[in-house]
């Protein structure tokens, strides 16, 4: 019998930043196919976790292997070429290109196919029609979309995303958790940050929840939200 | 059907002027070669500074720096080798572009104003060594080389009217092309052009040699039109400051934004500099500061803004 590997594996990891320990001997694991929701105070270290994940900052100890390689230690170009895809709490799309290009520059295929592929995406997040405007003029959510859809230029498999629906109006949140659900069906694993549990509730398979750079749970969404511990460290109670 | 007319047009138009530049040598006086000498010495420079700078952000002030060691390089070989000129010119360009990755391969992980201050100090540092007397067997110290490399002022004028027509063509294929905007992602934001695949450190180093050859032919040149070279005026801090100006003012970023602010700038400069001769620094400096105030994009990016021309990068 053969165990199954897991999509990405984290172990061990210690990240440090002078006195101060963002991430405490954090492990879990991630099946390829699911999408897990990210969750803990501010502080907690979930965006430190994906900065380390994707070669952003190295961590002192510990390994990533991502289907079954070691990541550590990697640069980001190479872990995003690699399949790991990221967008940012603060959306970092290029703000003087326009849709089009923030697209192609991600893109690696050759000639008309990278075009092609750029335009497909871009009617896929509904922004086909604002193609050759500057990415600055976007509203905010679409901006998201943007971003998301740079990922998706790389063909990641596994996509980390920080904060997806914050500060965004409900349909569009609404779009775009609907689009993850579809790329995930189609074979797209997530890691979902987010600080609406309901979010995390209505949309993920699993939830890992850290703490001071901890992993303090790690389960079922249900099993979680009505853990005691958690919901102490997360709403003070 | 109006958008192929248009096309020919641009290609006829362009062809005509190309063969008014080629034929300048056999109409106009040794004055107004020397100036267009002048002008496009200044356009390679200027939109060789602004391949790299202009699209990655990453503001280069070590520019005499490419000039003055191909200067350097293409002149000993020229006075103390006895290299014909064609020959030369492209060793000083090459030496500077393979040193400029060493150079970007150290330097291009700082950033912003460190950078620029990196490539200053770099620059003043070769300078002070140059002059030694340590190098002197090589670079005959402060003292200069004075050299006669046997070419002709139409001839001269020919071949950096070439390298100026070949600065500016790959510039505007670099900058239409996914490598140009490769590299105006790392301007826009590094990080996230790392996180998206993009090896930022290899496109900028690509560009930075690419930069370094072009603007090191331009400063062999450069050198054989004045006949001479020594540290202080290979590595004048004018030679960095005056193509950054140039291009601020015709437009960072553009592909002819370079070229016309070179153009004009050397008129002015000429025109100031023949009528005005006691005043014309003042006067120079009131209009860059007009300039720099109401066009902060150059006068390309404010005419693109303004919509006198397409907001496209192959502009």
């Amino acid at each position: 019998m053969t165990v199954r590997e897991p999509l990405l594996k984290i172990e061990n990891i210690v990240k440090r930043f002078g006195e101060v320990v963002a991430l405490d001997h954090c492990s879990f694991e991630i099946e390829k196919g699911s999408i897990a929701g990210l969750i803990g105070p501010n502080g907690a270290g979930k965006t430190t976790l994906f900065n380390v994940i994707t070669g952003i900052l190295q961590p002192e100890e510990g390994h990533i292997f991502f289907k079954g390689k070691e990541i550590t230690g990697r640069r980001p170009h190479e872990i995003a070429r690699m399949g790991i895809g990221r967008t940012y709490q603060i959306i970092r799309i290029f703000p003087k290109m326009t849709l089009l290009e923030n697209l192609l520059v991600v893109g690696k295929e050759r000639g008309e196919a990278v075009v092609e592929k750029a335009l497909q995406l871009l009617e896929r997040v509904k922004l086909y029609d604002k193609k050759d405007e500057y990415a600055s003029d976007l509203s905010f959510g679409q901006q998201k979309l943007l971003s998301l859809a740079q990922v998706l230029m790389l063909d990641s498999e596994l996509i980390l995303l920080d904060e997806p629906a914050a500060g965004i109006n409900p349909t569009l949140q609404n779009e775009l958790m609907e689009l993850i659900h579809r790329l995930n069906e189609e074979g797209k694993t997530f890691i979902i940050v987010e600080h609406d549990m309901k979010v995390i509730a209505n949309h993920c398979q699993k939830a890992i929840a850290l703490n001071y750079g901890q992993k303090i749970a790690e389960g079922s969404c249900s099993v979680i939200l009505k853990d005691e511990t958690l919901l102490e460290h997360y709403f003070g109670r | 059907m109006g958008k192929k007319f248009e096309r020919t047009q641009i290609i006829i138009g362009f062809i005509l002027f190309m063969a008014f530049l080629i034929s300048i040598p056999f109409f106009a006086s040794d004055y107004w070669m020397t100036l267009l000498v002048l002008i496009l010495i200044y356009t390679v420079y200027a939109s060789g500074w602004n391949l790299f700078s202009g699209l990655t952000g990453y503001t280069n002030f070590g520019l005499a720096w490419f000039i003055g060691i191909s200067g350097y390089l293409s002149s000993i070989l020229i006075a103390d080798y006895q290299w014909f000129w064609l020959l030369a010119w492209p060793m000083g360009g090459l030496l500077v572009s393979i040193l400029s990755m060493g150079v970007g391969y150290i330097l291009l992980r700082i950033k912003g104003v460190y950078f620029a201050i990196s490539m200053v100090a770099l620059t003043e540092g070769t300078r002070e060594l140059f002059g030694t007397g340590y190098l002197e067997p090589i670079t005959h110290g402060g003292k200069g080389i004075p050299f006669v490399a046997g070419i002709r002022l139409p001839t001269l004028y020919w071949s950096i009217l070439f390298l100026a027509f070949a600065t500016v063509f790959i510039c505007y294929k670099i900058t239409s092309s996914r490598f140009g905007l490769r590299l105006v992602a790392i301007r826009e934001d590094e990080q996230a052009a790392e996180t998206l695949g993009i090896h930022t450190t290899k496109e900028k180093i690509i560009a930075f040699a690419l930069s370094a050859f072009l603007v090191g032919l331009g400063g062999a040149i450069h050198c054989t039109y004045q006949n001479y070279i020594d540290p202080n005026y290979a590595f004048n801090i004018q030679l960095t400051l005056t193509p950054i100006v140039m291009t601020l003012f015709g437009g960072i970023g553009t592909v002819f934004g370079p070229v016309l602010g070179a153009t004009l700038f050397t008129f002015i400069h000429e025109i100031l500099w023949a009528e005005l001769t006691l005043l014309y620094m003042a006067i120079f400096g009131a209009i860059l500061m007009i300039l720099i105030l109401f066009f902060p994009q150059g006068l390309l990016g404010w005419m693109k803004e303004k919509g006198i021309l397409p907001k496209i990068r192959k502009i």
